[in-house]
């Protein structure tokens, strides 16, 4: 199997006022070309924090401090990979929403209450595809110009043509300039001589310079009664944003699109956060549980619905959830998370069948299997503080086959059969 | 909306029993000056001494008819005061009003965005010393360097010059508003004393108003951006200029929304000593004067239209509110 993504050592704290959340200690994960992968773990783990991590789109007041996340999108970077921590912000922005996307826990809160669902939509379109919706109106704006009509309104028609051409001249020059730049960073990448190193961190900063608009078409947005013509871009984006609810199968979506957010329903604002990630067709989709606050028949209705764009158009989804139902159900292959840590990571066949990790093995014994009068065990202990986690492997003080070396030395991720890795000392080879 | 009006009116209407009847007698009559030989007869003449309804109900007919008595400090009737002061303390809210809305939250904003960098530490400073000195200090001192050490930006509404021009039956005062008249004579000398003399007083009001708004719009554009709504734009790959613009400031914005309504409360306050201080005729030093020598019927003519002013100002707040959150709007 290919790799796609792939966290390594990833460590992200929070500066909080009573101090320093050590929230990932070392979190790796790989998610292959076409799988479903899943991240499990209890409510607190770190599961959000590693994804936001890996889509360095951790809010103030944390920070990644260490670890590399690198990407394997490209023919060019199958084999080395783009360490997407290493690239610029901007470079960040064009990746975010357009190869990678992420849809949330709470819909609700995801969604923006003062900013109406069309724009919310269409403004990824806006984003990414601003070329495409600038051809779509001034496809339309050909037909309306071909019509017999008053030679006024003829000009003014034309003369928009004009300025929706000059942003297409404009997208083109920042798309060659930008890709100059990125080739050039490709070189310069990895190599540690000084002069190489200078060269990169120039490229950077050009790269972050780099005005996505020209003078002109700054100019042209901002002047009023000229800046008009966006509104054929809007038009274009609407006609969109009503196409992709319609595939979604969200009802009604002309309506839909002038609605607010707090006007619409659990289920269906989780589908409009669906559509706002899947706008631009992502290679990868990160589900962070999104439907751990929904209806049981609404989550059902959303688990298809990601399964269902799983074969038409992503390639692949990292899962999280803190239901191992959920998992068994769509995800190929699991990582269990505790406390910042990686436990273990295995096929969902493996897993269920024979857990490696003490923290996993409690875990399914936790899970009710529709016994009646069945009897569920909990692990003692609650999850520790992660301001001052414990030394070593953090499951410690909870795990019933604790030794003497767990207390002071964080167990190594270990391979132990294809595909079913561990960090657990129970298993190092004496 | 009405409701309140005749709330207002009726608390407006209970202050004024308290006032002994003898000077009560100046909201009731216009146009003449008493003489106290009169008063007793003019006691009896406009019924002070009926049940209070009775009298209520005559106080709002004499409202209506544009009767509001005769006001000692402007020796005149107070309609006419009125017609005199208002367009010199409109005109200072014409300008400072806006200045204070934009420097309040365009600082805070940069505050918000650049969070424990020296430049939010600045705009922190600037908030604290605003809000914290007293409106007089702050006039005084400012008329000290400018006007005293300077010479420049001299208090007053105009110069001598200007006094000139305005009298000159060429010259017609259309709103009485000094710089959109001078707009409308085209009299651009005229215009330029005017703002000069507006000067100092406005950034009075603006130092002081603003601090408020913008400690407020920093905290609530932090609170915004720290919301799950701007993980959501990032993770869809805007940038951050949308962020702030699109995606925060208006969420940010609610709140001091709703304060603005009521630092116009403030406002009014500082209204009253950055005229006396600046020497500017307007309500505010009407007011002031009013108090100190007894002017009942300017007193309550003024204390009844801020309390009308108060409301409609809260109605606009209202309107602008449920424009910017759609959660309230009506459907
Ligand atoms: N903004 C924040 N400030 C401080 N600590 C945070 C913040 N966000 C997350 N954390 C900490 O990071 C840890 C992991 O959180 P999270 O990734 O949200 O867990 P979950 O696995 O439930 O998604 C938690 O222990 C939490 O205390
Ligand atoms: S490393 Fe030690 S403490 Fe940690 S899970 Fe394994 S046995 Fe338990
Ligand atoms: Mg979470």
């Amino acid at each position: 199997m290919e790799k796609l993504v792939e966290a390594e050592e990833l460590r992200t704290n929070f500066y909080t006022f009573e101090g320093v959340v050590k929230a990932l200690n070392g979190v790796s994960l790989v998610v292959n070309n076409g799988e479903t992968y899943g991240l499990v773990g209890e409510s607190g783990c770190g599961k959000s924090v590693s994804v936001r991590s890996m889509m360095r789109i951790v809010q103030a007041p944390g920070k990644i401090e260490e670890g590399k996340v690198v990407l394997f999108f490209n023919e060019k970077d199958r084999n080395k990979g783009i360490d997407i921590l290493k690239r610029s912000e901007a470079y960040m922005q064009s990746i975010r929403g357009n190869d990678i996307s992420m849809i949330f826990q709470e819909a609700g809160t995801a969604l923006n209450p003062v900013l109406s669902i069309g724009f919310q939509v269409g403004e990824s379109f806006l984003l990414h595809r601003r070329g495409e919706m600038i051809k779509l109106a001034v496809k339309t704006l050909d037909k309306k110009i071909d019509e017999n009509s008053n030679s006024l309104f003829r000009m003014w028609r034309k003369f928009h043509k004009r300025l929706l051409q000059n942003e297409t001249d404009d997208l083109e020059r920042y798309k060659t300039e930008i890709v100059k730049i990125d080739s050039d960073l490709y070189r310069t990448e990895g190599k540690t001589d000084s002069k190489s190193l200078e060269k990169h961190k120039r490229l950077l900063v050009n790269r972050e310079r780099l005005n996505k608009q020209g003078l002109k078409v700054r100019l042209q947005l901002k002047t009023p009664i000229i800046r008009r013509y966006v509104r054929r871009i809007n038009a274009a984006v609407r006609e969109k944003v009503i196409e992709l609810l319609t595939d979604l199968g969200v009802p009604n979506p002309g309506n839909i699109v002038d609605r607010y957010p707090h006007e619409l329903s659990g289920g269906m604002q989780q589908r409009i956060v669906i559509s706002i990630a899947l706008a631009c067709n992502p290679t990868l989709l990160i589900a962070d549980e999104p439907t751990s606050n929904l209806d049981v028949t609404i989550q059902a209705q959303i688990l298809d619905l990601i399964r269902q764009l799983k074969k038409t158009q992503i390639s692949s989804v990292l899962f999280i959830t803190h239901d191992l139902g959920v998992v068994a159900e769509i995800c190929d292959r699991v990582t269990v998370m505790y406390a910042g840590d990686t436990c273990e990571t295995a096929s969902v066949k493996d897993l269920f069948k024979e857990p490696m990790h003490p923290y996993t093995k409690g875990l399914l014994k936790s899970v009710p299997k529709g016994e009646i009068g069945e009897k569920l065990q909990t692990i003692p202990g609650t999850v520790p503080n992660l301001i001052t986690p414990p030394s070593g492997c953090r499951f410690h003080p909870r795990c019933p086959d604790v030794m003497e070396i767990c207390k002071s030395q964080k167990p190594e991720m270990l391979m132990m059969k294809d595909g079913h890795s561990v960090a657990c000392h129970l298993y190092r080879k004496k | 909306m009405i409701l309140v009006l005749v709330g207002v009116s009726l608390i407006v209407f209970a202050i004024m029993m308290l006032i002994p009847e003898g000077q009560r007698v100046a909201i009731y009559v216009t146009g003449e000056k008493i003489r106290n030989e009169q008063i007793d007869s003019l006691i009896v003449k406009y019924g002070l001494r009926d049940p209070a309804p009775v009298q209520y109900f005559r106080w709002i007919k004499n409202i209506f008819k544009g009767d509001f008595g005769h006001s000692i400090t402007a020796s005149a009737p107070v309609i006419e005061g009125f017609k005199m002061y208002f367009p010199v303390t409109l005109e200072l809210v014409l300008y400072s009003t806006p200045l204070i809305i934009l420097v309040g939250i365009w600082l805070g904003t940069i505050g918000a965005v650049h969070k424990d960098k020296p430049i939010d530490h600045f705009t922190r400073i600037f908030a604290i010393v605003g809000y914290s000195l007293p409106t007089f200090w702050l006039g005084l001192m400012l008329m000290m360097f400018f006007y005293g050490l300077l010479g420049i930006f001299p208090p007053g509404t105009i110069s001598i010059v200007g006094k000139d021009i305005l009298y000159n039956p060429e010259y017609h005062q259309y709103t009485r508003i000094l710089t959109i008249d001078a707009i409308l004579n085209g009299n651009w000398r005229m215009f330029w004393d005017a703002i000069y003399h507006l000067t100092l007083p406005t950034i009075n009001l603006v130092l002081l108003s603003s601090a408020l708004i913008m400690r407020l719009m920093r905290s609530s554009m932090i609170d915004a951006l720290g919301q799950d709504y701007i993980r959501t734009a990032m993770a869809k790959g805007a940038d951050k200029k949308t962020i702030y613009n699109t995606h925060a400031r208006r969420n940010a914005l609610i709140p001091v929304i709703t304060i603005s309504g009521l630092m116009f409360a403030g406002l009014m306050g500082g209204m009253v000593i950055t005229e006396t201080i600046f020497a500017r005729k307007g309500i505010g030093l009407w007011m002031a004067r009013a108090a100190t020598q007894l002017d009942v019927a300017a007193i309550m003519f003024n204390v009844l239209f801020l309390g009308v002013v108060f409301v409609v100002i809260n109605l606009i707040v209202d309107l602008i509110y449920a424009w910017v959150d759609p959660r309230i709007r009506l459907t």
